[in-house]
Parts: structure tokens; C-alpha cells; sequence
């Protein structure tokens, strides 16, 4: 299969003291091109940690036991700092669960999207500073003036994602990884920014790779869903086959907590 | 409530300031001539603040003094917050050997008393305000070098820094511009109360002769100076002192008002 990302029996462990513990334990993922994937499984499920394990931003005490992620004909995980800077950002981008605390509180909004273009891009500051207008502009936030001069503090969520979304595509990546990024928004930013995100993808063509523990979501915007549980990928299908006829125990408790949802 | 600390340590020093900068201008004497027909005069509308035992104009000595305590305070400080910037940064950034011989370091310099060898160096370099400035910053950066490593350790954990590391940014890149900047705080208030610390080792310097050195004026060498004529010229002693008291109170009330403003 031809395959954008391609993850091979991951293991990343935490080390305490003499132990190390397993959390992803031998995952195999495959991502398409432009291809929307959900990633879902309940919390400690190691779905975020295996994310970060893909361009290796691991937490200090973490690390990568085993396995290989070929990204691009490379195994990342081979790979030095130096190439892996070159990647991060320019072809594996990501977004984070908590939008305002996942941008630096002494740069303005502006400076932020700036800095990431021009840590990939040739650019002056003054370019830099004009694309990053265009990209709020992108992710359809309206007086991009004003928010490209203000501060994190002074935003909401939803807007804080927004340009956060527009920091992550400054460079047109191949493949964005989003953890959980609607998670501590309320429900109608949530769907605003899912819509935004779907229409970014339809734009500029690039690969999701979504993680959640909402399948409500997973609904919505999954091509395919894969299910991480203790650790290990228990069940893989189109959304459809998932929803239809779950297989694993976890599946059809994730399913079943949607529907209950639901009837609420 | 109103922070009324912050308030006088600005004015205070702004004042000081001032009175360095326009020196020349606001000196009613050359602070250096000597006046034999002037000796040890007391108090006048002449001679504001008398005059000392070579007949120069107390008040102008003073003024040109402020020059010298506060270039030294400062370019002292500027030395020792950013060689304790750089060995905080490093050490709170690659944990490990490096962490362990930085912070093993700092140890050792902290374990020197101070002051003597700072007397020690300025023995042997020789007293000059350059030389007083560079060895008052090397030896007064371990507090800074600790408060930035603390911080760092601390903005390690937070999401900026790993989203700084999700858009591609360098190691050198997340130090200068991610984490710095946010560590910042401590450390002004820490320089602020550094100033201080270098003005009274500056006063003690040239108290003990070690320091600047006459015929410039400095605090310190006009207090030595007045030591001899305390008896009959009590203005030689109270002024300088007061100088002093009034610099180092001002820092302080900034660092005071700072902590209040921004911890």
C-alpha cells in the first residue's frame, strides 16, 4: 500500500527509576495520502504519546523502545535532531489539545505564525509578517489586524485555534496531526473549528491523522478509524464498518458512551 | 492598594540618574580643583555641602560620584545576569552532566567569600573601574544562574515550549526565544537587587582603597578620605553616606515594588 506515513511495531515506554513502562506497545499505523484518519481510544490509551513518538517531541522521561516510522521513503526515527527540526513543522505539523497554553504568552499572535514561516521559509520579517496576515485570514478569522497584534491572553479558545491551525499550515505540511484539539472548547466552537479543519484539508490537501475519545467526531470527519486501547491498535475499518459492526470489547464501549450521549 | 514602593524606587532613581548623566551641567564646582582658600569649609549657600580638605566642592564630588556607583552597578549586573543567563539556560535545558558540572560550579563559587576575593583580584589586576566592574559581574552570577535554571526547569513542562518543538524550532531557538523570555521576571527583580549589592562592594572597594581611585571621585574614596577629618568636618562623612543610603534604598524599594507588580 502507498502509504504517507507508515508506523512499524512502535513501542515508547516511560522510564521510572530502574522500570521502563510500556504505554504504546507496539502500534502499526498507516496513513494515506490525504487521507483523514481518527485515532480514538479512551484517556491513557497512549494515543497522544504515540503521536509525539512520530517526530520525537517526547517528554523527557519517555522514550522510543522499539519500531519504525517511515515518513517520505526515511525512517524517522533514525534520524538526528538536525533532519528532524527540518521536518517538524514543514511536513508533520501539529495541533494541541489546549490552545492557549500551547502559545507563548510574550509573543503576539503575529510574531508566533511569523517565527514558524521563517523557520522554514527564506523569508524577511516583513514577509513573514504578511503571509501569517494571509493564513488568519485562511483560517477565516475576519479583523486578522487586530488578532495578528494580540496576545494569547486576549483571545478566546476558539480563536487561539484558530491561529494555532494557522501557525501549523504556515508551511503547508504534508501530514497534521491534531490531539485532541476541540477538546476543551464548548461544543459550538467545536464544530466550527472541525468544519474549518475539513475545508483547510480540502484545500490544501494534506493528511489527518485525528485523535479523539469522541466518536461523535470520528462520525463526522473520519475516511478511516483505528481504535488504540492499553497501549495496542485493537480494531482498524472505514468509519462505517466501525460503527456497524464493532468487533473489539473497547469499540463497542466507545460506541456504546456515544450513543448514550446521544439519547441524553 | 497603591504600590508605593514601586513608585519611590522609580523616582529615586530616575533622580539619580539625572544627576549622572548631567553631571557637568549640575556641578556648581570642577569636582577635582583643588582650593587652597578653601579648606574643610563647612556648609554655605557657597558651598552647599562644604567643602573637604584639599578645598574641593563636596557637592560637586558627590555628583560625579553618582557617575561611578551607578556605571558600576550596572555594567556589574549586566555581566552577572548574562553570564547567569547562559549557565541557567544551559544547565535547566540539558539536564544531565552538564546540569550536574554548571551547578557544581556555581557550589564552588558560592562556597568563596565574596568580598576578599575580590580584594584578592583587585590586588593583583589592579584597581580600575573597568577592573572593579568585570570582578564584581564574575563573581555575583551564581544566584542568577540558579533563579534561570529553576525557571527553565519549570517552562520546560509547559505546552508553548513543546509546540515551539512541534514547528521545527532549534534547541538554541526554544532557549533564546522561548524560554528566556518567559524567565525574565525573577530575574529582573534579582538585578534590581543586584544593583544594590554592586554599589555597597563598590563603596567598600574604594573605602578600603582598593577601588576607584583618586583623584576621581568616588563615594566610597570620599568617605575613606573623610575618615581623617571626621573630628572637625562631620559634612565629609554624612553626605557621602547618605548618598549611599538613599542609592541603595532606592533599588531596593524597586525590587520590593517589582515583585509586588509582577510575581
Amino acid at each position: 500500500m502507498d502509504s504517507l506515513l507508515s508506523i512499524k511495531n512502535l513501542k515508547v515506554g516511560f522510564s521510572q527509576e530502574e522500570k521502563t513502562v510500556e504505554v504504546v506497545r507496539g502500534v502499526n499505523l498507516d496513513i494515506g495520502h490525504n487521507e483523514s484518519l481518527v485515532l480514538a481510544g479512551e484517556s491513557g490509551s497512549g494515543k497522544s504519546i504515540m503521536s509525539l513518538a512520530i517526530t520525537k517531541i517526547l517528554p523527557a522521561n519517555a522514550r522510543i523502545i522499539a519500531g519504525e516510522v517511515y515518513f517520505g521513503g526515511k525512517d524517522l526515527l533514525k534520524l538526528d535532531e538536525e533532519a528532524l527540526v527540518d521536518i517538524r513543522g514543514s511536513s508533520i505539523a501539529y495541533i494541541f489539545q489546549e490552545p492557549s497554553s500551547f502559545l507563548n504568552p510574550v509573543y503576539t499572535i503575529g510574531s508566533q505564525i511569523s517565527e514558524a514561516i521563517m523557520l522554514h521559509q527564506h523569508k524577511s520579517r516583513e514577509g513573514a509578517g504578511f503571509a501569517a496576515l494571509e493564513l488568519l485570514q485562511q483560517v477565516r478569522i475576519d479583523d486578522s489586524e487586530r488578532i495578528f497584534r494580540s496576545y494569547p491572553h486576549q483571545l478566546s479558545g476558539g480563536m487561539n485555534q484558530r491561529a494555532f491551525i494557522a501557525m501549523s499550515l504556515a508551511c503547508k505540511p504534508k501530514l497534521l496531526i491534531a490531539d485532541e484539539p476541540t477538546t476543551s472548547l464548548d461544543v459550538t466552537i467545536e464544530v466550527e473549528i472541525l468544519q474549518l479543519l475539513m475545508q483547510l484539508k480540502m484545500e490544501l490537501g494534506f493528511s489527518l491523522l485525528f485523535i479523539t475519545h469522541n466518536l461523535s467526531i470520528a462520525k463526522r470527519i473520519a475516511d478511516r478509524v483505528s481504535i488504540m486501547h492499553q497501549g495496542k491498535i485493537v480494531e482498524e475499518g472505514s468509519c462505517a464498518e466501525i460503527f456497524s459492526s464493532p468487533k473489539h470489547f473497547h469499540t463497542k464501549e466507545l460506541i456504546q458512551a456515544y450513543e448514550k450521549i446521544g439519547r441524553l | 492598594m497603591k504600590n508605593y514602593a514601586l513608585i519611590i524606587g522609580i523616582v529615586i532613581i530616575i533622580m539619580l540618574s539625572c544627576i549622572a548623566i548631567f553631571a557637568p551641567l549640575l556641578s556648581p564646582y570642577d569636582p577635582a580643583a583643588i582650593n587652597q582658600d578653601s579648606l574643610l569649609l563647612s556648609p554655605s549657600s557657597q558651598h552647599p555641602l562644604g567643602t573637604d580638605s584639599l578645598g574641593r566642592d563636596l557637592l560637586s564630588r558627590i555628583i560625579y560620584g553618582a557617575r561611578i556607583s551607578l556605571s558600576v552597578g550596572l555594567v556589574a549586573v549586566g555581566i552577572a545576569t548574562l553570564i547567569g543567563l547562559l549557565v541557567g539556560s544551559l544547565s535547566g535545558f540539558y539536564v544531565g552532566l552538564l546540569d550536574l558540572i554548571l551547578m557544581r560550579l556555581v557550589d564552588v563559587m558560592l562556597c568563596f567569600p565574596t568580598f576578599y576575593l575580590i580584594l584578592a583580584v583587585t590586588a593583583i589586576a589592579g584597581p580600575s573601574v573597568f577592573n572593579i566592574m568585570l570582578i564584581i559581574g564574575l563573581t555575583s552570577w551564581m544566584g542568577v544562574a540558579r533563579l534561570v535554571r529553576a525557571e527553565i526547569l519549570s517552562l520546560k513542562e509547559r505546552e508553548f515550549i513543546q509546540a515551539a518543538q512541534a514547528i521545527g524550532a532549534t534547541h538554541s531557538r526554544i532557549i533564546l526565544r522561548h524560554h528566556i523570555p518567559n524567565a525574565l521576571t525573577p530575574v529582573l527583580v534579582n538585578a534590581t537587587l543586584g544593583v544594590s549589592a554592586a554599589i555597597l562592594i563598590e563603596s567598600g572597594l574604594s573605602f578600603l582603597g582598593l577601588g576607584v581611585q583618586p583623584p576621581t571621585a568616588s563615594w566610597g574614596n570620599i568617605l575613606i578620605e573623610s575618615k581623617s577629618t571626621l573630628g572637625v568636618a562631620w559634612w565629609i562623612t554624612v553626605f557621602p553616606g547618605l548618598s549611599i543610603l538613599i542609592t541603595i534604598l532606592g533599588f531596593n524599594m524597586l525590587a520590593e515594588g517589582l515583585k509586588k507588580e509582577i510575581g
